[in-house]
């Protein structure tokens, strides 16, 4: 019996220790004292090395606002938002971090460093760059739409993992820029006063930001890497649409990867076409069929010949050399290589015609 | 006031305890960090080649526990090596389970720390594990081995969890390759070290044999544990070269751990939290185990084997291996896990003994059986 009374005594008192406050934990997380915060953007900043700017949440009835502050360091400026705000800013639920195109292009590696020493912060963080200024952005449409942020995080969710746009978080982007070709890939967003919208694929080599994809590139780099599904094929200068485009694409290197065959098969719907047409005829749409082929041949032979100019490989194409046993090429042998292979691209493209047209 | 005996030998167990035990304690600490060492895709042939020879191992650990003096416990020891040698044998025993508790405690606690307390003293953690150890092995040998089926339990599913990466859209088979290796250099002999040591741990399971039923096919049950802790190993680490690549995955100072923070529920966005907290009945079992081989082993240096096992003698032994893990954490415990003394000197100690305790076992049976 006495024994029991021991044990109820020491529960009773480890209880009171730690209820009274007494715990060996530092840290608080009391709803009404926090402020977890959703995005960091980080500009370039006027006399110091950044700008970053967030939005505060409204856990109390109070109106959401952003904050900004100017510094050197990243985490200076988790300290410097505290310094101003009320309350404690937590980095738990960082779902997005915004990069300026021109940090972007001078190099992200020491902020994503300092990001990833964080264990509080995902790797489920997406990335994104901005052309523009987004706080002006967020200032003006706040008044309108209270919710931006997280809109813009379901945004984000939304695209992840369906293509039609490129979206990366932070572990997909470390994974590409240790892989020997160091070229990974953000999307580029570009940001005015009433918009935000997304423009392209932005490229990376190493940790520095060289290109944004342009609208064709753009298209032609979901097909062919980004699980090579469009819903719209809009090609501009045959004025039609394709719809539902999806790609099966077959990559062949030679033995000495001197020559490099991409075969881009494509199924999808003609949605739209804007000029006179006679599709009807078996003929005709074969005739159809080869123009549109033609035309991407060539757009799609630019566009790697550019990314062979600027020597990085955003679609991976270095993986293609890689086999269970045969050895691998080093990361300078493969860009060697790379820059002076030669490309044939081959596209065979299925439609199914128009219906319930008139002609 | 009923007497306070830890190694009563109240029932025998049945040999799918033996699977369970085998498996679990192979897949310590080191199952968490495996990955850094190994990096290269061709580990995956070195995983299957130690497993296998770590089978040997098995084997002749097995025909200790087939033989009359497995049974016998203390006296076995003694009737084989003489008294003073079993003594001797005691004495750096102590060393060998002080050096792998420390490992593996202060192990987790690094793990608890980077991903749940940030900002907590690291002594507090370990108080707090080892209160808890201290519960556990109180309650006697016998009723500890029962708590193996909680610990498989708790943890053996969480394999079910990474699944999901092979199916990643960012992983492709080409993370896989090549699957031969074309330059082998220390660090890849460091990697097989470190695999052979990762399979040890069974070793120490002969000193429980008196626990164990004799006639049953210890071989079998021991083979089925050693087996899955290939499987496991291999599907850990071919996860975890999905997941980051092999170039990336040396970076990772805890990768399997990244792994699961990258899983998200909708109920529960850190679900690393739980999963790191439901892994302390794994760690909690095994170094309840070790706390008791640590008593035992004491006792038999000190020539007391025969006696009562007392409160006070037990309470002394765990307030001696708080002390010396406490100072260890302090003093030698770097949290950079690739300089790490402690780790690098348990990688070794860990394959010496898994190497030489079977061997010798297995020798002076044989030698005991021809004379």
């Amino acid at each position: 019996m006495k024994h029991k009374h021991t044990k109820i005594l020491l529960v009773i008192f480890v209880n009171m220790i730690v209820l009274s406050g007494c715990s060996p934990i530092k840290e608080k997380n009391l709803i009404e004292e926090i402020a977890p915060v959703t995005f960091w953007s980080i500009q370039k900043g006027e006399d110091e090395n950044f700008r970053m700017s967030t939005l505060i949440p409204p856990l109390v009835k109070e109106k959401k606002r952003l904050l900004n502050v100017q510094v050197d360091l990243l985490k200076e400026g988790m300290k410097g938002f505290n310094l101003k705000y009320y309350r404690e800013l937590k980095v738990g639920q960082l779902r997005m971090l915004l990069i300026s195109e021109e940090i972007a292009k001078e190099g992200i590696s020491p902020l994503i460093d300092t990001i990833l020493t964080d264990p509080d912060i995902s790797k489920r963080l997406y990335l994104a760059v901005v052309r523009g200024n987004f706080d002006e952005y967020i200032n003006n449409q706040l008044k309108m739409q209270e919710d931006l942020d997280y809109y813009l995080y379901r945004m984000f969710k939304h695209y992840d993992n369906q293509g039609k746009l490129t979206i990366i978080n932070l572990h997909q982007f470390m994974k590409t820029l240790h892989s020997p070709a160091h070229s990974p890939v953000v999307p580029v967003f570009e940001a005015s006063e009433e918009n935000f919208q997304y423009l392209g694929t932005g490229i990376f080599k190493n940790d520095k930001l060289i290109e944004a994809t342009n609208n064709m590139e753009e298209q032609i780099y979901q097909l062919i890497d980004n699980d090579h599904f469009l819903k719209y094929f809009a090609i501009r200068d045959l004025s039609i649409v394709l719809g539902h485009v999806k790609a099966n694409v077959h990559l062949n290197m030679d033995n000495t990867y001197s020559e490099l065959k991409l075969n881009v098969q494509l199924n999808g719907r003609l949605d739209e076409i804007a000029r006179e047409h006679k599709l009807l005829t078996r003929d005709e749409l074969s005739r159809f069929e080869s123009e549109i082929e033609l035309y991407l041949e060539k757009q799609t032979t630019k566009f790697l010949k550019k990314l062979q100019k600027n020597n990085v490989d955003p679609l991976q194409l270095r993986k293609y050399t890689l086999r269970p046993f045969s050895k691998p090429l080093n990361g300078r042998e493969w860009s060697n290589r790379w820059e002076r292979m030669e490309v044939k691209v081959d596209y065979d493209l299925k439609i199914q015609p128009l219906t319930d047209t008139k002609n | 006031m009923p007497d306070f005996s830890l190694f009563e030998k109240t029932s025998s167990y049945q040999g799918i305890y033996m699977t369970l035990m085998v498996n679990r304690i192979q897949m310590l600490y080191f199952a968490i960090i495996m990955p850094v060492f190994l990096i290269y895709p061709y580990m995956i042939w070195m995983i299957i080649i130690v497993g296998i020879l770590s089978q040997i191992s098995i084997f002749m650990l097995s025909k200790w526990f087939n033989s009359m003096y497995a049974s016998k416990g203390y006296e076995g020891f003694v009737e084989i090596f003489g008294e003073r040698m079993v003594r001797l044998l005691a004495f750096f025993g102590i060393g060998f389970i002080l050096l792998k508790v420390i490992v593996i405690i202060l192990g987790y606690i690094e793990v608890a720390q980077q991903f749940i307390f940030p900002s907590v003293n690291t002594n507090w953690m370990l108080l707090f594990i080892l209160l808890i150890c201290w519960y556990v092995a109180s309650l006697g040998m016998a009723n500890t081995i029962r708590f193996i089926v909680i610990a498989f339990l708790c943890t053996a599913w969480m394999l079910l969890l990474l699944l999901k990466f092979p199916f990643q859209p960012f992983a492709t088979i080409h993370d896989l390759f090549p699957l031969i290796p074309y330059e082998w250099t220390m660090k890849s002999w460091k990697g097989v070290l470190f695999i052979w040591s990762a399979f040890s741990g069974p070793e120490y399971l002969v000193l429980l044999a008196p626990w164990f039923n004799k006639r049953e096919k210890i071989l079998k049950y021991m083979t089925i544990g050693n087996a899955f802790t290939i499987f496991e190993y291999l599907y850990l680490f071919i996860a975890s070269l999905f997941f980051f690549g092999s170039h990336y995955l040396g970076e990772n100072k805890l990768p399997v751990m990244e792994m699961i923070r990258y899983l998200q529920s909708p109920v529960f966005e850190r679900i690393d939290i739980i999963l790191i907290s439901v892994y302390l009945f794994h760690f909690v079992f095994a170094i309840s185990i070790f706390l008791l081989l640590f008593y035992g082993a004491t006792r038999i240096t000190f020539k007391k084997s025969k006696d009562q096992t007392t409160r006070l003698g037990f309470a002394l032994c765990c307030a001696i291996f708080f002390i010396c893990i406490m100072m260890s954490n302090e003093l030698l415990w770097e949290k950079a896990a690739n300089q790490n003394i402690l780790l690098e000197l348990e990688i070794w100690a860990g394959a010496l003994t898994y190497l030489f305790v079977p061997l010798i076992l297995f020798i002076s049976l044989k030698r005991k059986g021809r004379s």
